[in-house]
């Protein structure tokens, strides 16, 4: 007879089979949910009760779900069972869960594997990988914890993205879901049901010669419903720009567009453009461009729109004095941040409140990053009390996770977690920081967390296979908007 | 971030380091030789960029005249995380070799080193961000004319 784990703690059998195991030396604690409440770690893992880790695996194709108040993996999947050759699971989000232990849905994109981390300049590598966007699912509810795929959202829509994936909050949750790629310059906005819908789709591209940049509505096609650009169709570079390269050189109509962030309040979104140091909001109720950001220090606090022709929106950029890597909001919506990057390394502080964002100014910079350091993620806790930068450094150095104070924009803590800083995200509670490293996709690697207010490094734990994002499933809607959502 | 460029007159550098289809390392006034050259920029990484390559290729058999034409490849962007110009321009070389058989291309092909991180690299140097970029050259070693992107290539255009 088999007994399975969950059976193990259910009715008399149960009990009295988890005693003799227990006996036997064998863990007693064999439900899907792992009791951990006698072994040494304990004491310090507890505090992490409900906090349930999402780590894609960039580098070993699998995407896993951690409970950090044991810790263990509670179910992994790995994306060549979906018949990828070479998957690279690049960015995540999950959907909010009162109960993470019995199941929630998440969002993991991925792209090829034509990067110069890889390999780039091997031909070998060109055909490997794929451009894809899933809904996952975590069950928990049975004997088998598992993973599974949804629903495709690429081949549902014909639109494959790899970059960032972020769920509406505020005025746009539990609606839809925002996928971006910077190879591809596009944005789609979809339904987050199982069978999602197109709900509009964006392309941004620039003119070298005239120093313009387009925003544009694409549309599906009339007979299918769907777009054509799955797979490495409508492809314009065949690698994203890495961390910052937004100056290398490359089709001249990229602009490495590279997320959508939402607001937590109005009903607005930004489309990040990392080439080119701007961002375009969005009403999500016309979906219509309504401001251009321009981030730089020393820039105007927009560009000018000069023409809008159907459904296409042109702004004049006559230049950029830095590009930017990511740009978000933090929870309260007070504020719009931007990450500005390789000519200029601050973040830029924008008011955010006013519904009409063409009346939004810088008001503040975070500096003091030098040549050598490059701003690139943020992340946000529940009361807005910190904000948390990925600071990122080209080998050999580290880079670093800093705080910063909203009253003042200045950095207050900052630690060395490890090579190759990546993602932020926060705690349930808001009382702890988790972040990731990748050691340069090869060398060391690992999961950090930290007290948000004492500054201490609370934990450590492996993460194999060059983690280049993560995520805590969020408890709520409002739980969202400070997780992958406001900000990435 | 969008340098003005080298301007219509202006003497093309000559010092510029090229790796040829075998891998051996030319400056590009050891391939100019005071011959009239369209040098072509191309990003292997970017599908326009290559069918560009194509286009040109065809183009010059009928409308090049005494005109030499070069394409480079200036994608090697990741040369120093994969450790250094050692490992990436051989790489490089390969694929550029990969093109030209690919493609059916008749026009010699070099590697145009390029480290964007460098303000002297060459993409900073020569101020060109979009490729194709391709630059006419007078057999005096000035630029007569610069295209960005791609085009309809027509006579009179090289």
């Amino acid at each position: 007879m088999r007994i399975s784990r969950r059976d193990c703690l259910t009715g008399a059998f149960g009990a009295g089979a988890s005693l003799a195991l227990s006996g036997m030396g064998v863990n007693p604690a064999m439900s899907a949910v792992h009791d951990a409440s006698k072994e040494g770690q304990h004491a310090l893992f507890n505090k992490f009760k409900n906090n349930v880790i999402l780590i894609p695996g960039k580098y070993n194709g699998t995407v896993s779900a951690m409970d950090l108040s044991v810790p263990e993996t509670m179910a992994w999947y790995n994306f060549g069972r979906s018949g990828i050759d070479m998957p690279i699971p690049h960015h995540i989000a999950a959907m909010p869960s009162a109960d993470p232990y019995k199941g929630f849905d998440f969002y993991q994109t991925m792209q090829p594997p034509g990067a110069p981390y890889v390999n780039e300049n091997s031909p070998e590598w060109r055909d490997r990988g794929d451009f894809k966007m899933f809904k996952m699912r975590y069950d928990g509810s049975g004997s088998q914890n598992s993973i599974s795929v949804v629903s495709d959202v690429s081949a549902a829509t014909g639109m494959a993205l790899g970059v960032h994936v972020s769920i509406g909050v505020g005025p746009n949750a539990e609606k839809y879901v925002a996928f971006a790629d910077g190879q591809k310059d596009m944005v789609l906005i979809t339904t987050i049901d199982d069978d999602p819908k197109i709900v509009k789709a964006f392309r941004a591209d620039y003119d070298p010669n005239s120093r313009e940049l387009s925003i544009s509505h694409i549309f599906p096609d009339g007979s299918t419903g769907k777009f054509d650009f799955q797979g490495r169709k409508g492809m314009k570079t065949s690698h994203e720009a890495m961390l910052g390269e937004e100056l290398m050189p490359a089709d001249p109509t990229a602009v490495f567009v590279d997320a959508f962030t939402w607001h937590p309040t109005l009903p607005l979104g930004a489309i990040l453009i990392r080439r080119h140091g701007c961002c375009a909001i969005v009403n999500t109720e016309t979906w219509e461009p309504v401001a251009l950001l321009s981030t730089a220090k020393g820039a105007p606090d927009h560009f000018n729109l000069i023409r809008q022709s159907g459904y296409t929106w042109t702004y004049s950029i006559p230049s950029v004095l830095t590009p930017l890597h990511e740009a978000g909001f933090i929870t309260s919506g007070q504020f719009f941040l931007a990450c500005n990057n390789v000519l200029q390394n601050n973040v830029a502080v924008y008011r955010s409140e006013d519904p009409d964002p063409m009346k939004w100014k810088k008001e503040n910079f975070v500096e003091g990053f030098g040549t050598k350091y490059l701003p690139l993620h943020m992340g946000n806790v529940p009361d807005s009390r910190w904000v948390f930068f990925t600071i990122w450094a080209r080998k050999p150095n580290n880079g670093f996770i800093c705080k910063v104070d909203p009253k003042t924009w200045q950095v207050v803590a900052k630690w060395d977690t490890g090579p190759d800083p990546h993602t932020c995200d926060c705690t349930v509670d808001g009382k702890y920081i988790t972040t990731v490293y990748s050691g340069n996709q090869s060398g060391q690697s690992g999961l950090v967390v930290i007290d948000a207010d004492t500054d201490e490094i609370v934990a450590r734990l492996p993460t194999a296979a060059g983690a280049h994002d993560h995520v805590v499933v969020p408890e709520s809607w409002e739980g969202l908007k400070s997780s992958r959502s406001t900000s990435v | 971030m969008f340098p003005e460029g080298l301007k219509h007159g202006a003497v093309f550098p000559a010092d510029i380091k090229l790796v040829n289809e075998k891998g051996e390392e030319q400056t590009l006034g050891d391939v100019l030789n005071g011959k009239r050259t369209l040098l072509v920029f191309f990003i292997s990484a970017a599908p326009a960029s290559v069918e560009e390559l194509g286009k040109i290729d065809k183009f010059a058999a009928d409308n090049k005249g005494d005109t030499q034409i070069i394409f480079a490849n200036a994608d090697t962007v990741g040369v120093a995380l994969l450790g250094g110009g050692s490992v990436a321009i051989p790489e490089t070389v390969r694929t550029i070799n990969l093109i030209k058989q690919e493609k059916a291309l008749t026009q010699p092909m070099f590697v145009a080193p390029n480290n964007v991180f460098d303000a002297n690299g060459l993409s900073n140097r020569l101020g060109f961000r979009g490729l194709p970029t391709s630059y006419l050259i007078a057999a005096d070693g000035k630029v007569e004319k610069q295209y960005v992107g791609t085009r309809e290539w027509k006579p009179g255009d090289i």
